[in-house]
């Protein structure tokens, strides 16, 4: 075992990458402990500065290991499966839960450095007074530390489920961003009541360190309207502790259960044709189905683009079936949002629903661009097949826009299927027609800038798992960071800081739009559509050239 | 002779002060098939590469059918059909659907295409496979699957790295079948390998590379006779007494370099010689007239896995044996 964690561990650290996220992360911490650091003779009694300080510290932590513990564990094992050294390792006198240890031990030693690296900046941070240790130190290590754990356990379990890297990184990042944000959002709707499904959206909540890092640090509750949120003994997060306790445990043995002969004892895919199937089975499966993905399929016709055809149909959630169900969610989900604003409840405005709208395409953007676009270029140099496009008469940017093509209808065909929230919204609030549109326009700007940002990064790698994981790195720093320097607006950041950090995020600037509350203050649009504009074009010159320089002789 | 297909002139690449390939030329007609053979790292991929476009050379020119590989590239695409040593495989893609894209990438007419894709299939015997999902094809398989795409758009030229590399027997001998159906039909092919009796069977041409250089090139003939300017002689005896009195007669009458030796367990005895026919025959009758019991007496064949042991050998020593 201590060979694996020589080999899992020992190797993260030689690597330059994780040098750099340690040394990064060092300077970071320490950065912002010595920007606060009192230089005046003046004895601060509330001890705001170090309070504050403590905040973004416990945030920014959080935000690291949100982005980064997915990396390691999500392509360990599949890695190793592909490689064919798993299947070395298992025929050596090492047993497999020994290997899996070994492996876990790797992943959380690392995630672990890099909390151990913010102790210094964190004790400094207590030095400065008004940081209880039992009541806030302790705790918000604790819930990180099972928080390093939890998800390193569950990038294990699926990368043990996974056929590639690339895909177990995705699925990885996919569950993690949707179990910390999207699960708060059932409890958010529902809150106030004592039904049942308010109970089990309650609960669902728990799957997420939000809150509980939130009660810590003293921040009340995320998106609080105004309801005094029951938390119970446990308190927030107790809860997570105990949800996230019990899914790590029952994770380790569902992965320990399979971790043997099982991952490789995998059938071919099946060669079934439904063209070939009776007549009762095509119908069955076509009412299943509506586009059956085993149907024989015509060749491509002489206006399509080839390599936008093939990525429909080589990609999961490019093939037909699998779009209109995601269709179906996204306008069932956005109708219900239209409803309940319909509803006028209470609480809830068109400008709270419109922000939650907002929220949830935004949502819908971090999560599905850089899974779609960040293998674009790099997928192809890694399986192979760029090295044939090459010997084909097709041009670079016939390429590049066959296979931009191929996202940006994604895209536009899950986020067109939430317009009819939005047309419900303008016909309940006629007068907010004209910010419908503009908040339209920013969702456009921010589809096609994550596009063609995570498609010039695919063009920089040469296998998609590291394109994966730099697209969600800046996808996820462009939207999430800059809502949370909005989340400390006042304290330590005025307003000035928080305007000038929000208007890279377009987002931001829908939210400003629709007069979402905290966002009405700002003014983002313009300089948010320049930017994006911008950063459209740079990005797209790069991703030509990059491709031109891989299709020419080397 | 005609306009060779394929040529090169000088060909030379070098990675900074590192020489990958060193002043090659070679040059084949129509129809022929080309045995590219030479260690790992010998050289072999960069001159394919260099062939197919997709490398630029550092000095010298390679054509084909008279077009430059590295100015006119897009040209090269329609002339060549190149098969890498990795397959280059989609997920979720049925082998149809896989020929189809090529097809269309290699704007085949939409209306010709499913004709076209059944004409490879049929010709590498892969009809059977065009329902069946490219990933969960085997080896085997893909290599025929593979030699298909590179025939979609009818190149004259097929370049195909490793076609025979992991395949069982039944496969190699059905891939050995489709090169040279191939050649029948005209394409100039050429091929590397490290299976050399593979190649020894349907070679016209033989090119043995090693640290960039062209060591040998030629006919299979014409290399044997280069390589092995000595033959090495076997001579089968009746029994072990026997065997001891030829190889004391043999000790006699061939010079102390003839590396003679014998095997009592066989009743053979071996020796290199460079006599011509006449003189062996004079061997052979010396021999009878001494009385010693042979029953066979045969020259040793020297294959393509001798001359290419006894290049290398020649090129790590300092010699060249080239053409």
């Amino acid at each position: 075992m201590i060979a694996i964690i020589r080999r899992e561990l020992v190797n993260v650290f030689r690597s330059k990458t994780s040098f750099a996220m340690q040394v990064g992360l060092g300077l970071i911490f320490a950065l912002l402990v010595v920007l606060r650091w009192p230089t005046e003779g003046q004895v601060d009694l509330a001890n705001t500065t170090a309070t504050e300080v403590f905040r973004i510290f416990g945030y920014g932590l959080l935000i690291v290991l949100v982005l980064m513990a997915p990396a390691f564990p999500a392509t360990s094992v599949v890695r190793e499966k592909n490689k064919g050294t798993l299947a070395l390792l298992f025929n050596s006198m090492i047993p497999p839960w020994r290997i899996y240890l070994g492996k876990l031990i790797g992943v959380c030693g690392f995630l672990f450095l890099l909390l151990i690296l913010s102790l210094p900046a964190a004790a400094a941070c207590m030095s400065m007074g008004g940081i209880s240790f039992y009541s806030e130190f302790l705790p918000l290590y604790g819930v990180l530390g099972l928080l390093s754990v939890h998800y390193a356990v569950l990038g294990l379990w699926i990368s043990c489920r996974a056929t590639s890297a690339d895909s177990s990184l995705k699925t990885t990042y996919f569950v993690i961003l949707t179990t910390a944000v999207v699960s708060l959002v059932p409890y958010l709707l529902l809150q106030g009541s004592d039904s049942i499904v308010t109970q089990l959206a309650w609960w669902l909540r728990s799957l997420s360190p939000i809150p509980a890092v939130m009660e810590i640090l003293g921040d009340g509750d995320v998106g609080n309207q105004g309801i005094n949120t029951t938390e119970g003994a446990l308190g927030a997060a107790g809860r997570f502790m105990l949800v996230a306790g019990v899914t790590t445990l029952a994770l380790i043995c569902d992965t320990l259960a399979r971790f043997n002969h099982r991952l490789f004892d995998k059938p071919r895919s099946q060669e079934l044709m439904a063209d070939d199937m009776d007549g009762r089975s095509q119908i069955v499966r076509r009412m299943f189905f509506v586009v059956d993905p085993q149907r024989r399929k015509s060749g491509i016709l002489p206006f399509f683009n080839p390599v936008l055809i093939k990525e429909f149909r080589t990609r999961k959630f490019g093939r037909s079936h699998w779009l209109l169900r995601i269709i179906s969610l996204c306008a069932i989900t956005s109708m219900i949002l239209a409803f309940m604003a319909s509803q006028s409840s209470e609480n809830w405005g068109p400008e709270i629903i419109g922000g939650i709208m907002v929220l949830l395409q935004a949502g819908l953007i971090v999560l599905f661009t850089p899974s779609l676009a960040a293998g674009l270029i790099s997928g192809e140099i890694e399986s192979g097949g760029w090295q044939l496009l090459q010997m084909t008469p097709m041009s670079a940017w016939r390429i590049v826009l066959g296979k931009l093509l191929s996202v940006i209808w994604t895209m536009a065909i899950v986020l067109s299927a939430t317009l009819p929230g939005y047309l419900v919204l303008a016909w309940i609030v006629p007068e907010k027609s004209s910010q419908i549109y503009q908040v339209l326009i920013c969702l456009l700007w921010a589809s096609f800038f994550s596009v063609f940002v995570s498609a010039a990064i695919s063009s920089l790698f040469r296998k998609t798992a590291p394109a994966t994981v730099t697209a969600y790195a800046v996808l996820s720093s462009m939207y999430v960071i800059t809502l949370f320097v909005w989340l400390f607006r006042g304290k330590p950041f005025g307003h000035r800081v928080v305007e000038n950090v929000l208007s890279i995020n377009p987002i931001a600037a829908a939210m400003q739009v629709i007069e979402t509350p905290g966002f009405e203050t700002f003014d983002l649009v313009r300089s948010n559509w320049v930017i994006m504009g911008v950063g459209c074009m740079a990005s797209l010159v790069l991703l030509i050239v990059q491709t031109y320089r891989l299709t020419q002789p080397r | 002779m005609s306009k060779p297909v394929v040529e090169t002139r000088n060909l030379t690449k070098q990675y900074g002060s590192f020489v990958a390939l060193d002043d090659l030329s070679i040059s084949l007609q129509q129809g022929q098939i080309l045995g590219f053979i030479g260690p790992n790292g010998a050289g072999k991929t960069t001159t394919i590469k260099i062939l197919v476009g997709l490398s630029k050379p550092s000095a010298g020119s390679a054509f084909i059918d008279g077009v430059d590989c590295f100015r006119h590239a897009r040209k090269i695409k329609r002339l060549v059909g190149y098969m890498p040593d990795t397959f280059g495989s989609y997920d979720n893609m049925r082998v149809r659907e896989y020929l189809d894209f090529f097809g269309a990438a290699f704007e085949i007419p939409w209306s010709e295409r499913g004709k076209r894709i059944d004409e490879v299939l049929e010709t590498t015997n892969a009809t059977y496979m065009k329902d069946r999902y490219v990933e969960s094809l085997s080896h085997g398989m893909k290599q025929r699957v593979g030699i298909a795409r590179t025939l979609l758009h009818d190149p004259q030229v097929l370049i195909l790295d490793e076609p025979a590399n992991g395949l069982d027997p039944q496969a190699r001998i059905e891939m050995r079948e489709i090169l040279l159906n191939l050649a029948s039909m005209g394409k100039t092919l050429i091929v590397t390998s490290h299976i050399l009796p593979e190649l020894s069977r349907i070679c016209d041409q033989v090119a043995i590379i090693t640290q960039g250089k062209l060591r040998a090139y030629g006919s299979l003939a014409d290399i044997m006779k280069n390589v092995s300017q000595t033959r090495t002689v076997e001579i089968q005896l009746l029994g072990g007494e026997q065997t001891i009195k030829a190889f004391a007669a043999l000790k006699e009458m061939l010079p102390a370099e003839s590396s003679l030796s014998k095997s009592d367990a066989e009743s053979v005895v071996r020796f290199q010689s460079d006599h011509s026919e006449a003189e062996m025959a004079d061997l052979l009758k010396q021999l009878v007239q001494r009385d010693v019991g042979v029953s066979q007496f045969r020259e040793l064949q020297t294959d393509l896995e001798d001359a290419f042991l006894s290049v290398t050998k020649a090129s790590t020593s300092g010699g060249v044996a080239s053409k």
